[in-house]
């Protein structure tokens, strides 16, 4: 067992911390006073409009700017020569050949995916900025087009990167225990042809965008922006234009939804800064939906081929081998890191201890994927779910049972999984018996006969997933020896300002998940006072001095890194704050505590200063002290305690905590048609202590919408010369109000042993409603020929065809037994 | 008698109880009109094919979305955007109370316009049940909550329980 | 978003609306622009002068005809409006329970139905809704008024009989006589959403009538199905027996959510469930 120090039980809730205190944010949200990156308006600012690439894979011949910057009111252009010429290609995360990419702001000498930026246009409206992007001129020679990963190393392929040599990005095999002596053991061998988790991705509801000004002095662009990982983006940056990363200062305040997607918008905002310098004046760019849908982040589409599960005669399983195939896109803007994100949750939550996979990753010519909602642990998941219910389903097991049996048990947390993961703690019988009472399971056959006398058929599935969070950034170590990237950060500052206010200031990027509201909680109950009083500013600034190079809001990981920081910083502010009142009331430090909004004397209540007094003391009234007052400003720090995995076995600990959810819903298929609907659902969750449960419960919803939306409606479909199909809200059908089940919600703490806390990150979810659809899809499909649901999303059109052509998925699947 | 076209047109409406006239251009969406040259930048953009709701307001006591309208088309009308739903002491609408005691938002990107969507229905309607809100607010995207606890604040409202 | 720059006016009278039509090419009515405007955003179509019919009262008007045969509703009407109107309630419910399904609440706020079925997308609810109810179109021009049928009003996608310099200003329904009953049903994409395949019907003294949506540029008329169905035996058994065949008949397009096989098959299926609605309220 790895050892690692256990940090709980070091934090004494008091009045806030666990309840659903309403959120500090919600008052300018609810009276359309937010400040998203659209608000911010400067005098004379330019509109970018980008003249984007309506082919999939080309080469660019030429560009003619001349007739749009002839018309009055254009203010200029940017092309990829001089993107070229004024910046150095992107940091490339991957070793060769991925890490031969060249990736620049524009498009520079050819396209590789439909939609691509080509040229920046700006104007005085944004009308104008449109209709003279209609008429730069560019010549482009149409190549051939690879949109299928799986046809990317194939002799022949059209190659999207010659630098690479191929369209490889990422190549490596995994593989712990002995695989060969489970194999040899098993009494069943299930073999599953081809499993694929498909392409989408969570669309938040506003798009990209910034406006950037440049100070000519001193050489400093501020950007009012949407990006959710800024210590990411100026890492990007700062050495593709050739700056320090102070010159970056990336602002944010309100974000209309991230989810991942918005943390690679480092090639849009290297666009607007090299424009604010070049034309002197402030540039505004707005992404709109069909550009967001053509180019921004989707999710990795991945195909698990040639597995193989080894199994007891008892259900017992041992083992398992794959090869999987994963679709990077066009370029590598955060990848390959998916390749290793994935092995975070290798074995789901089972007692997998043989583990083969081959993992491939290929370029195509479809939008770069980057991080999304359970980015590449939701895939891995997706699979071992999968590979339950197939195993079930074919040997005749119950999905219950052969879950139960297999769950890694609740005394055996924290536990290891065979390749060095530590799971901090967790139940997950408990989980699921929550669940399955929460949608009746009791009563499913009942509901089966009921729906059958409608014409219906009914199923119900089990979704069991892990939200691993906090990162170890050295597991990209795993896919590039040579990076120098490890462990995790985030800072918190906590002072107290002239007149008694707590202000915390934090690196990270809030898009919803109240971490106003949360931080609150955290220092209200520290420093023993009313949460009302406690400002946490909204949002990101680089300038604020409490950011550190992994800030962001991404990977669930607030309620460890966020809060964690702040509980330091805060603590840090209560010493200061007893030291003080020791020096004013000259008694010893011991004497003193922190109640009701007052440093007192524990013994005399009277003798008591108020945080005014505490702060003015420092910042205005210092005279007369014999040694320096405390500063009354805090930062910490958090540093989560993390080695350097074993780079030869792929063996470590790549993440702090591991929350649990445990969905289970119920479908009705429609035989006649195949529409399928979800008609009851329920969600269990287990995040350690909550701090909020309210948040919890919604980002919980949250997750579950998307979940439903990707197992049913949506998907980035391209059709064979790029072209993407679902560019829109009209094709991309997201779920609206109508289309959601009743909900049932349930939670129970299991407390993180590792975290300040005892909090672990959450909000991505796992994807558990897309497993447990799937798997509610193929039990009600028992009933109309059997067949097996091996795609992740699951439309109409693939359930007809499953009611039709049950043996077509039967047969990808064999057993050999003993 | 013959009416003139033209590439701009002066118009004058009412937003908030407050009359403005404007010149503007035949081609300009009222949401822009609201968002870039009133600064009422509360109404939101989410999508470009009127799909999202995120623009909706409320036009002559009914929900429409201000991206599928053009300014010009607006003349002589009267609009409540999310801005003229608290008074001016910052007190809250029942509404807005109810979607803050019932976590229905996060990100707070599409509030604007469900709480649009939703001060209509409840104009209309004020006891609505859960179908009848679901409606009203079929039209409106939210990619934060799934739904249930904005339902859950609209049915609140109606019943009088916006605590 | 961000269009490109048009011409407007604002016509006070339905002649004046002519004449501007008629006076400039690339001229377009405007009635709710649910759809226009969208359009027009994504610059698939930049007309040059954009008519806005939002004065002419006229056409926003439910009502019946003199002789009471059928309901006469403005093509400025607005699907909320065919919503509330105790006309519609009266006279054919049918089109106030399509309407109700259309989108949105607030693209049925401003959308019309004579700016739905102008632009006749296929995916539309009205086109082989009033297929099925017979009804009829009356266009008007400087030369005067014409009134066709819906075979003859839609044409393709975006082309209607409704030719340059002319007004679509209402469409008729013939009142629901007694023993008559009118159904639609389809395949949506979510709740509310896009039709992927739909069916109208309406079976009644005079027989059966049924169009199908989705599978071409114009509504489809199943005449063979109607003609299995004209002995009046309406029994489930019958009308599937009916439809049988019917979706090897069309020659659908494929898209993203349907190619052609499956959306045929929906359509047959659509029908199906259309007869028999129309057949048990015919029967109520």
């Amino acid at each position: 067992m790895t050892a690692i120090e256990t940090e709980a039980g070091t934090f004494q809730k008091g009045s806030a911390v666990g309840q659903s205190v309403p959120r500090k944010e919600d008052g300018r949200l609810v009276q359309g006073q937010g400040v998203f990156f659209d608000d911010v308006k400067r005098k004379d600012m330019g509109y970018l409009h980008y003249v984007r690439s309506p082919y999939a894979h080309a080469t660019i011949e030429s560009i003619d700017v001349s007739a749009a910057l002839e018309m009055p009111g254009v203010y200029g252009t940017l092309t990829g020569d001089e993107v070229a010429l004024l910046t150095d290609p992107f940091f490339q995360i991957a070793a060769p050949p991925g890490g031969h990419v060249k990736d620049y702001a524009l498009a520079v000498g050819k396209v590789r995916y439909l939609g691509e930026p080509v040229v920046a246009v700006v104007a005085e409206t944004r009308e104008l900025a449109r209709s003279a992007a209609e008429f730069v001129m560019v010549e482009y020679e149409p190549l051939d087009v690879l949109v299928d990963a799986r046809a990317a190393l194939a002799e022949g392929a059209p190659v999207l990167h010659e630098d690479c040599g191929g369209n490889l990005s990422y190549s490596g095999v995994w593989e712990w225990g002995d695989v060969d002596a489970a194999f040899a053991e098993a009494d069943h061998i299930v073999s599953i042809g081809e499993l694929h988790f498909d392409r989408f991705n969570s669309t938040p509801l506003e798009c990209g965008g910034a406006l950037v000004e440049y100070n000519r002095g001193t050489g400093q662009w501020t950007m009012y922006t949407n990006n959710q990982f800024p210590g990411f983006a100026a890492i990007m940056m700062g050495p593709a234009m050739r700056v320090g990363i102070d010159k970056l200062r990336i602002v944010t305040q309100d974000i209309g939804g991230g989810f991942g997607n918005k943390i690679t918008t480092h090639p849009q905002l290297t666009v607007c800064c090299l424009l604010a310098r070049k034309l002197k004046r402030a540039i505004q760019w707005t992404e709109y939906r069909t550009d967001f849908h053509q180019s921004m982040a989707h999710g990795n589409e991945r195909w698990f081929q040639g597995t193989e599960v080894a199994v007891k005669a008892d259900g017992t399983l041992l083992g398992f081998r794959t090869k999987a195939i994963d679709d990077a896109g066009a370029y590598l803007r955060y990848e390959p890191l998916g390749g290793v994100i994935w092995s975070q949750v290798a074995g789901g939550l089972y007692r997998w201890r043989n583990i083969r996979l081959e993992f491939t990753q290929a370029m195509t010519n479809k939008a770069p994927v980057s991080p999304n909602r359970g980015y590449s642990r939701m895939q891995q998941l997706w699979f071992t779910e999968r590979v339950i219910d197939i195993v079930a389903h074919t040997l005749d097991f119950d999905p219950v049972e052969i879950r139960r049996l297999n769950f890694i048990k609740p005394e055996q947390m924290p536990y290891e999984t065979a390749n060095g993961c530590v799971y901090d703690s967790g139940d997950y019988p408990r989980a699921l018996d929550m669940a399955l009472e929460l949608i009746g399971a009791d009563e499913i056959e009942d509901r089966r006969a009921e729906a059958a006398s409608r014409g219906k058929l009914l199923g119900l599935g089990i979704g069991s997933t892990l939200d691993s969070g906090t990162n170890n950034f050295a597991q990209s170590q795993l896919i590039n020896p040579e990076l120098q990237f490890s462990g995790n950060n985030e800072v918190a500052t906590v002072k107290l300002d002239i007149f008694g206010e707590v202000v915390v200031t934090l690196g990270t990027t809030p898009q919803g998940q109240g971490h106003e509201t949360t931080a609150a909680q955290v220092v209200a109950d520290i420093l023993h006072c009313d949460v009302d009083i406690i400002n946490v500013r909204a949002g990101h600034d680089s300038y604020w001095n409490s950011h550190a190079g992994f800030s962001g809001t991404y990977a669930s990981q607030f309620a460890v890194t966020g809060l964690s920081a702040v509980k330091g910083a805060a603590d840090l502010l209560a010493a200061d704050m007893v030291k003080l009142a020791s020096m004013v009331f000259q008694c010893p430090e011991e004497a003193i505590e922190l109640a009701d909004g007052f440093a007192r004397i524990r013994d005399n209540h009277e003798a008591a200063l108020p945080f005014m007094a505490l702060g003015a003391i420092p910042n205005a009234n210092n005279a007369g002290f014999p040694d320096d007052p405390p500063t009354m400003n805090c930062r910490y720090v958090y540093r989560p305690a993390f080695e350097v995995p074993d780079k030869e076995r792929k063996f470590g600990n790549l993440t702090l905590t591991y929350a649990t959810q445990i969905h289970a819903c119920i479908v009705e298929i429609d035989p006649e048609t195949g529409v399928t609907e979800v008609v009851d659902y329920a969600a269990v969750d287990d995040c350690g202590v909550r701090i909020n449960p309210q948040i919890v419960e919604g980002q919980v919803m949250g997750a579950t919408a998307h979940a439903i939306g990707a197992a049913l409606w949506e998907s980035f479909v391209y059709d064979e010369d790029g072209n993407l199909l679902t560019p829109n809200f009209y094709d991309y059908h997201v779920p609206h109000v109508l289309d959601m089940p009743p909900l049932k919600t349930g939670a129970f703490e299991s407390p993180s042993p590792f975290t300040p806390l005892g909090t672990k990150g959450m909000g991505e979810g796992g994807g558990g409603g897309i497993h447990c659809i799937c798997a509610g899809i193929q039990d009600a499909l028992r009933a109309a020929g059997g067949a097996i649901v091996t795609d992740s999303h699951n439309p109409y059109h693939r359930v007809w065809e499953m009611l039709s052509h049950p043996e077509r998925s039967r047969e990808t699947i064999e057993v050999t037994s003993r | 008698m013959s009416t003139t076209t033209s590439t701009t047109r002066t118009i004058s409406v009412v937003i908030n109880g407050t009359s403005y006239e404007r010149d503007v251009p035949a081609s300009l969406l009222l949401v822009h009109l609201l968002r870039d040259d009133l600064d009422l930048t509360g109404t939101h953009i989410g999508c470009d094919t009127g799909s999202c709701g995120a623009c909706t307001v409320v036009l002559g006591g009914e929900a429409i979305k201000s991206c599928c309208m053009l300014a010009v088309q607006a003349d002589g009308t009267s609009i409540t955007t999310v801005e003229g739903l608290a008074s001016d002491d910052g007190a809250l609408t029942p509404l807005q109370q109810s979607f803050h005691d019932h976590h229905a938002l996060q990100c707070g990107y599409c509030t604007p316009g469900m709480l649009m969507s939703a001060t209509a229905l409840l104009e209309q309607n004020p006891h609505p049940d859960e179908h009848e809100v679901k409606v009203a607010l079929q039209g409106n995207i939210c990619r934060c909550t799934g739904y249930w606890n904005i339902v859950e604040a609209v049915v609140a409202v109606g019943e009088g329980g916006a605590s | 978003m961000l269009l490109r720059e048009v011409e407007y006016a604002r016509p006070a009278t339905v002649e004046e609306a002519i004449a501007l039509l008629s006076e400039h090419d690339g001229a377009r009515a405007l009635a709710g622009g649910q759809t226009l405007v969208n359009v027009m955003k994504a610059r698939a179509a930049s007309p040059d002068v954009l008519v806005d019919l939002a004065d002419l009262a006229e056409l926003r008007t439910i009502s019946f005809s003199a002789d009471q045969s059928a309901l006469e509703i403005g093509a400025m009407v607005t699907n909320t409006m065919v919503i509330s109107s105790s006309e519609v309630e009266v006279a054919r419910p049918i089109l106030a329970e399509v309407a109700a399904t259309i989108a949105d609440v607030q693209i049925r706020n401003r959308g019309t139905v004579g700016g739905n079925v102008c632009v006749n997308d296929p995916t539309n609810h009205y086109p082989p809704l009033l297929s099925a109810l017979g009804a009829t179109f009356t266009i008007r021009s400087a030369a005067g008024e014409r009134v066709v049928s819906a075979e003859e009003f839609f044409l393709g996608v975006y082309v209607t009989a409704v030719s340059e310099g002319e007004l679509l200003t209402r469409i008729s329904v013939p009142t629901r006589r007694p023993g008559t009953g009118d159904g639609m049903a389809g395949i949506t994409l979510g709740a509310h959403g896009t039709y992927l395949a739909c069916a109208a019907a309406t079976v009644g003294p005079d027989g059966v009538r049924i169009s199908i949506g989705c599978v071409a540029a114009v509504p489809v008329r199943a005449t063979e199905m109607e003609e299995r169905l004209a002995d009046g035996d309406l029994s489930e058994a019958a009308v599937r027996a009916a439809a049988h065949g019917l979706g090897a008949t069309l020659d659908p397009p494929s898209d993203v959510h349907a190619n052609a096989e499956y959306r045929s098959h929906l359509a047959e299926v659509s029908a199906v469930r259309a007869v028999l609605q129309a057949a048990e309220r015919a029967e109520g």
